[in-house]
């Protein structure tokens, strides 16, 4: 790392019409080889920053400083210039591969145009170099894949296919830009594999920007921590977690739930990250800042950034007390224990249900996506049992046929001792008042013409007890509960951020006061300090409601935290189900080890040491399951008898848990 | 695609027959019945008795359809009260004349919308753009009958380039010829979806040029103008396609009054005369073609989308 640098960015600052200010004096060097993370929260401005360095931002944005890139100055250059530096001297790599692609146009032609653009190929030899690229990202078949068509990908091959284009010209620089959250976690594993592979191969330097601290810990070797427009620490990656000099990155750490730490309370970061158009004056992180809210020196004058060059360092006036952000800042709450012999409020019991596939000239069904395959559930008052699976395993149906959102094709589901299969109408929508459902997305669930008081009231408009249950004043009482403002009442959801929206989403399924809550990824789509609010107030509405939640979600760190029992589901079935502590201290099931080793965690120490097992190919069609046991062709451990038989769900000897196979009970 | 077009077709069959019922029965729907227009209005009881049981419309309603669709089925559409020829000879002989319009309005409406869209939509907001898009809404606003005679008035009365009246001359057969016939109905009728067209893809143009696949061929390195023709055009082709077949249906309908400023031979103008005298027959069976040939249109659109979209299964 004692040669010149690969990008080389000083004092870059960005301004959108004008008066947004998204990124504001940026510095950073990246070398050969390096991996330098990029970690922020939404609006930090990590992005904006990829986007300039190679030149790809819209004409409104006014960009002045230095990014020198290849011998060239990006901040100056003309447009034919960076045409040509983008694809032979920076690749990208961006988040969600099923809009990356253009869904019209095959597969290799979109990896190999780049180079045929720049005259590095001819178009004669593309299909070969296109399945040679294909290979060596790990697609199996690339000769039939490369004239295939991007919705015949999976999200993982989707994902290595873009890392072969990016690569395609073997750049210098590959920018990442969170290129994994848009995937599960298994296929999380292997897409960072192929790419650190890649760049070991290829020598090229990578700036990976994530919002997850878990991915930085494995794949980054320096870290540049971004906070309202600035980098407000930078260092090598053991020192960011082992000592945070700024109190943001503390915070950050210590807000973060883990599948490997102690069960304590997660410590939020008080308020909302600043908005790019109204930054507070001083210190950006001020007022959230435990070392600095009281401080004039932070509320007056903004700390001077990170020397140019510095290799560890941050932008604080008191970086010696950033430690002190670690002590917790409010007491942790005890959970109120949960009466295990309370009779259940939930009984799910051999649930199935199928969706017909139709084809053919009269659009017969020929054939069934048997989307949940019969799942048992129990949930008593009180208790959340975390329902854990990677997309397409059936837990949002489950959720949705327990509602009676959609019909399940077999099996009971008794709410309070009453079945609700074949209740009418009527009844069925009585009974909805006791159990209510929160989406995942904030944005798409809330009407936005309503307002966020018209929002919250509506169910109780619906069931025609509005006045009945205190009107006006009822409802600002949610509010209060949820922790917003009364006086943001009369306000549309389009002024609300996202944590608040979910929030506003919470109030709406609490005000016909329910005793069930299932609630779908009701975190997923939130900043990371937003998520531990979220769930902070989910475990404090719990406490003191006695409610009961199916907590629906992808993430097993979030779900370790607010679980007391989880049920792991593969394939519309549920493999492993366990009191959390047992679960996560020993998982038994082969798919639930996977799983758990594949989820990255946030300590760069624990990298290499953990015996990563990164499962082999994509989870299967649900169309066409495998025989026996449908995790057998991915199973570590599978014998001939896994592909013959499906293993039932089994109660483990000395345990109040249950797993699908006989492998692991063996073992155990 | 085979599979797939007969399977549109077999689609088709129930609205065909839905809409044949209520094709056949407007005749008992429209005041005045045939019988009184054939017979006049001095007839005695004897004659009208005599035509409604030559006419068979004594018979019940349900063995009346049946024979009629019977009829239709063959090719019998029956004769025009006002000409005494086969309603289907009529008909067919204004076919060519009304699709040779359409396409020709169709392809000025690409010509001149598809460039129109383009410049706008790389730079909207543009002077350029504002300037196009007022052009457009000029072109949309503009009534077809009042462009159509300042286009005689320039180019026949004034200028004598082109003929006043526009007569039937096939394409195939005399280009030339076909083409001077046709210039000024076409181009009245092409500057109104030009504008249509112009909009509508400027529209989807902008779109797709915020879509992250084009973020993604730019970062490779690629040429503006391949970002575009390449990637953009194609899938903003998608719904623009929509819109194109939507309006050669309605041009393949006739265009009432385009054919009448230049007293076009148009099948708009046959319906019209049709009703104008209550020729039932003749107004039967000029529905009953249109909506055949939207139904054709329609199917063409469904199949040109499954070939660009790989997304659309034929199976």
């Amino acid at each position: 790392m004692t040669d010149a640098p690969v990008v080389s960015v000083r004092g870059l600052d960005i301004t959108f019409a004008g008066r947004i200010h998204a990124v504001r004096g940026v510095d950073f060097d990246v070398f050969a080889g390096e991996v330098l993370g990029i970690v922020g929260e939404s609006g930090s401005g990590k992005s904006v920053t990829a986007l300039a360095l190679s030149g790809l931002l819209p004409p409104v944005a006014r960009v002045t400083g230095s990014v020198r890139l290849g011998g060239i100055e990006v901040t100056s250059a003309d447009a034919e210039t960076l045409r040509q530096m983008r694809g032979r001297d920076v690749g990208m790599i961006f988040q969600d591969p099923a809009t990356t692609l253009n869904p019209l146009l095959p597969v290799g032609r979109q990896i190999t145009e780049g180079q045929i653009a720049h005259g590095t190929l001819r178009a004669g030899d593309a299909e070969a170099r296109a399945v040679a690229l294909l290979r060596e990202v790990d697609i199996p078949d690339p000769e039939g894949r490369v004239r295939q068509y991007p919705h015949q990908f999976s999200g993982g091959m989707r994902q290595r296919a873009v890392i072969a284009m990016a690569m395609a010209g073997r750049p210098r620089l590959i920018i990442a830009d969170e290129p994994t959250t848009a995937l599960d976690v298994t296929v999380q594993a292997q897409v960072l594999a192929v790419l650190a592979r890649r760049r070991e191969e290829t020598g090229a330097a990578v700036i990976l920007i994530t919002h997850d601290l878990g991915v930085v810990a494995e794949t980054a070797h320096r870290v540049a921590v971004m906070y309202g427009g600035r980098i407000v620490e930078t260092g090598p990656v053991e020192e960011i977690f082992r000592r945070p000099r700024h109190p943001y990155t503390a915070a950050l750490l210590r807000s973060l739930p883990r599948i490997d730490g102690e069960d304590a309370r997660l410590i939020q970061i008080e308020g909302q990250p600043p908005t790019p158009g109204a930054l507070p004056a001083g210190c950006v992180f001020h007022p959230r800042c435990p070392v600095g809210r009281a401080r004039a020196q932070c509320r007056e004058t903004e700390p001077p950034p990170v020397p140019p060059g510095a290799l560890v360092g941050a932008a604080c006036h008191f970086p010696d007390e950033a430690g002190d952000a670690l002590a917790p800042t409010v007491a942790a709450k005890a959970a109120a224990p949960v009466a295990s012999a309370a009779p259940p409020l939930l009984e799910v019991s051999n649930l199935h249900v199928a969706f017909p596939i139709r084809g053919g000239l009269l659009r017969r069904q020929i054939g069934t996506v048997r989307a949940v395959a019969g799942v048992n559930l129990t949930l008593r008052p009180g208790e959340t049992l975390g329902l854990v699976g990677e997309s397409g395993c059936g837990k949002t149906t489950t959720g949705r046929a327990i509602m009676g959102l959609i019909r399940p094709s077999a099996g009971s589901v008794r709410f309070d001792g009453q079945e609700i299969g074949g209740l009418r109408p009527k009844e069925m929508r009585r009974l909805r008042r006791h159990m209510q459902y929160i989406f995942q997305d904030p944005y798409s669930s809330l009407n936005p013409l309503l307002t966020a008081g018209q929002i919250v009231a509506e169910p109780l408009r619906i069931h025609g007890v509005f006045e009945t249950m205190g009107g006006d004043a009822y409802v600002r009482g949610l509010f209060d509960r949820v922790g917003l403002s009364a006086g943001m009442i009369a306000r549309t959801p389009r002024d609300f951020s996202g944590g608040q929206r979910q929030r506003i989403g919470i109030a709406r399924a609490l005000a016909l006061q329910p005793r069930l809550l299932i609630l779908d990824e009701p975190v997923a789509a939130l900043d990371v300090s937003i998520q531990a609010q979220i769930v902070t107030l989910l475990q404090d509405l719990q406490r003191d409601l006695g409610l009961a939640y199916l907590f629906i979600a992808h993430d097993l760190a979030v779900v370790r935290h607010i679980s007391d029992r989880v049920a792991v589901m593969y394939l519309g079935r549920i493999v492993e189900t366990r009191q959390k502590g047992a679960l996560y201290r020993q998982p038994l099931h082969p798919y639930t080890q996977s799983l758990l080793s594949a989820v990255p965690v946030p300590d760069p120490a624990a990298r290499g040491g953990r015996g990563r097992i990164v499962l082999e190919g994509d989870p299967p069609n649900p169309a066409r399951p495998p025989s026996g046991c449908a995790f057998h062709p991915r199973c570590r451990q599978a014998v001939a008898a896994c592909s013959a038989e499906a293993p039932a769900l089994l109660a483990i000897a000395g345990e109040a848990g249950m797993v699908a196979c006989p492998l692991a009970e063996a073992g155990a | 695609m085979t599979g797939f077009i007969l399977r549109r077709l077999a689609q088709l069959l129930p609205v065909l027959l839905i809409a044949s019922l209520g094709i056949w029965a407007m005749i008992y729907a429209v005041p005045g019945s045939p019988v009184a227009v054939i017979v006049g209005e001095n007839a005695t009881p004897e004659q009208i008795r005599e035509v409604t049981v030559r006419l068979g419309l004594d018979r019940p309603l349900i063995v009346q359809y049946g024979a009629w669709l019977w009829a239709a089925l063959h090719g019998d559409l029956g004769l025009s009260i006002q000409s005494r020829e086969p309603v289907l000879a009529l008909i067919l002989g204004r076919l060519p004349p009304t699709l040779q319009l359409g396409l020709a309005a169709i392809l000025v409406g690409l010509v001149v919308g598809i460039p129109v869209a383009l410049a706008s939509a790389l730079r909207p907001g543009s002077w350029l753009d504002r300037v196009l898009s007022g052009w457009s809404a000029l072109a949309l606003g503009v009534p077809t009958f009042w462009l159509g005679i300042l286009l005689i008035l320039l180019f026949a009365v004034e200028l004598h380039w082109l003929p006043s009246a526009s007569s039937y001359v096939p394409f195939t057969e005399a280009p030339l010829a076909a083409l001077r016939n046709i210039a000024l109905p076409a181009v009245t009728l092409g500057l109104y979806v030009s504008g249509i067209f112009a909009r509508f893809l400027r529209a989807a143009l902008i779109g797709e040029l915020r879509a992250d696949y084009v973020r993604t061929a730019r970062s490779k390195g690629l040429r503006e103008r391949d970002v575009v023709g390449g990637h953009v055009m194609r899938n903003a082709m998608l719904p623009f396609v929509t819109i194109v077949g939507l309006m050669l249906a309605s041009f393949v309908g006739g265009t009432v009054v385009t054919e009448a400023v230049f007293t076009y031979p148009g099948l708009g103008r046959l319906l019209i005369q049709a009703i104008g005298t209550r020729d039932y027959p003749l107004i039967q069976g000029c529905i009953l073609l249109v909506l055949l040939l939207y139904m054709g249109v329609n199917l063409m659109v469904d199949v040109l989308y499954a070939y660009i979209d790989p997304r659309i299964d034929f199976g």
